[in-house]
């Protein structure tokens, strides 16, 4: 196992270095406070500068706020899953192409060190951005509209984790499997596009772990399904399984391809 | 100026403390690094100028892997 803290530390120095230890967590504070700013003021701000005529109502719905966390976990579900996409793409693909895996190949390595190390430094990084955003919010929240339970929010976040985790393993296996590019475009339809296409056609099925943010805002409000919910727990954790087995076949079949 | 007491600022300041260290460390590293993808001087204005993702724009396409 020692291969493998050498390779969790130069995931982490990498991290540091290129700053993505300090603006992922940040931007993601960011979105958590600006949700509940705006859904608070927005009809004031409309009225000093919307240019609204003379008389004119401007009806703005009476959130909870639980309403304000599910609406910045849509929130999170654009632009938080963009910038883990684009983020960490080419985590392993890049440092095929710039000449980093050629001296790691060389090297007695295992593959399955090779990948853990940076599925789960990645999986820190993003999921503590998340908490830490939720986290920031739900005190922003509780300021501006009123008190979510903690154990609510423990409750949701854990759930929202598991899709998280599904999506960052999907991104490395894709990075493991195929170029920065090509990562990037699977990588959003799977995720992005993928969670859009289950929310409009996907009321057949209760099943996919596409649904876990629906029943993670359900953990919220009114509590979920629960056969169907721990089903797709399970399947989830399967599918992850599965990811990164393929992601650690795959980043060692892709070795030879490394540029030198 | 009644209005601008009645902003709550204590809510406002991380929001815009957040932004300026984005805004700080998108320009260290533009400086550090100086190896990006079009002209330096474009990277400066949109870290600076664009609102809340100009830097988040920077640091997801404007770094150069290496």
């Amino acid at each position: 196992m020692n291969g493998f803290n050498v390779l969790l530390k130069k995931e982490w120095r990498e991290y540091s270095r290129n700053y993505k230890l300090i603006w992922i967590p940040l931007v993601f504070i960011l979105f958590g406070v600006i949700e509940p700013l705006t859904n608070r003021y927005l009809p004031e701000i409309m009225e000093k500068v919307g240019n609204l005529p003379e008389g004119a109502e401007f009806p703005w719905p009476e959130f909870t706020g639980q309403d304000v966390f599910i609406s910045l976990m849509s929130q999170y579900q654009m632009i938080g899953l963009l910038i883990i996409i684009l983020g960490f793409m080419g985590a392993i693909s890049a440092e095929r192409k710039n000449g980093t895996a050629s001296l790691l190949y060389v090297r007695p390595l295992s593959f399955t060190s090779y990948f853990m190390s940076k599925w789960i430094t990645i999986n820190v990084i993003v999921l503590g951005s998340v908490w830490v955003g939720f986290g920031s919010s739900w005190y922003y929240i509780w300021a501006l509209f009123g008190k979510v339970p903690v154990q609510d929010v423990m409750v949701f976040l854990a759930v929202y984790s598991l899709w998280i985790v599904f999506v960052t393993s999907i991104v490395l296996a894709l990075s493991a499997s195929f170029s920065t590019g090509v990562t990037a475009a699977l990588g959003i339809v799977l995720t992005i596009i993928g969670s859009v296409l289950d929310s409009v056609i996907g009321q057949f099925w209760t099943i996919t772990p596409w649904k876990l943010p629906n029943y993670a805002a359900l953990m919220l409000t009114k509590g979920a399904d629960r056969t169907d919910f721990w089903l797709t727990v399970v399947l989830t954790a399967l599918l992850i399984g599965i990811l990164v087995i393929a992601g650690i076949l795959m980043s060692k079949r892709n070795a030879s391809k490394a540029t030198v | 100026m009644e209005e601008l007491a009645n902003i709550p600022w204590k809510l406002i300041w991380p929001l815009i403390g957040i932004q300026l260290i984005l805004i700080v460390v998108a320009l260290v590293d533009l400086f550090r690094n100086r190896n990006v993808k079009g002209p330096l001087f474009l990277w400066i204005l949109i870290i600076v100028f664009i609102n809340i993702i100009g830097p988040v724009i920077y640091f997801l396409f404007g770094r150069r892997q290496s």
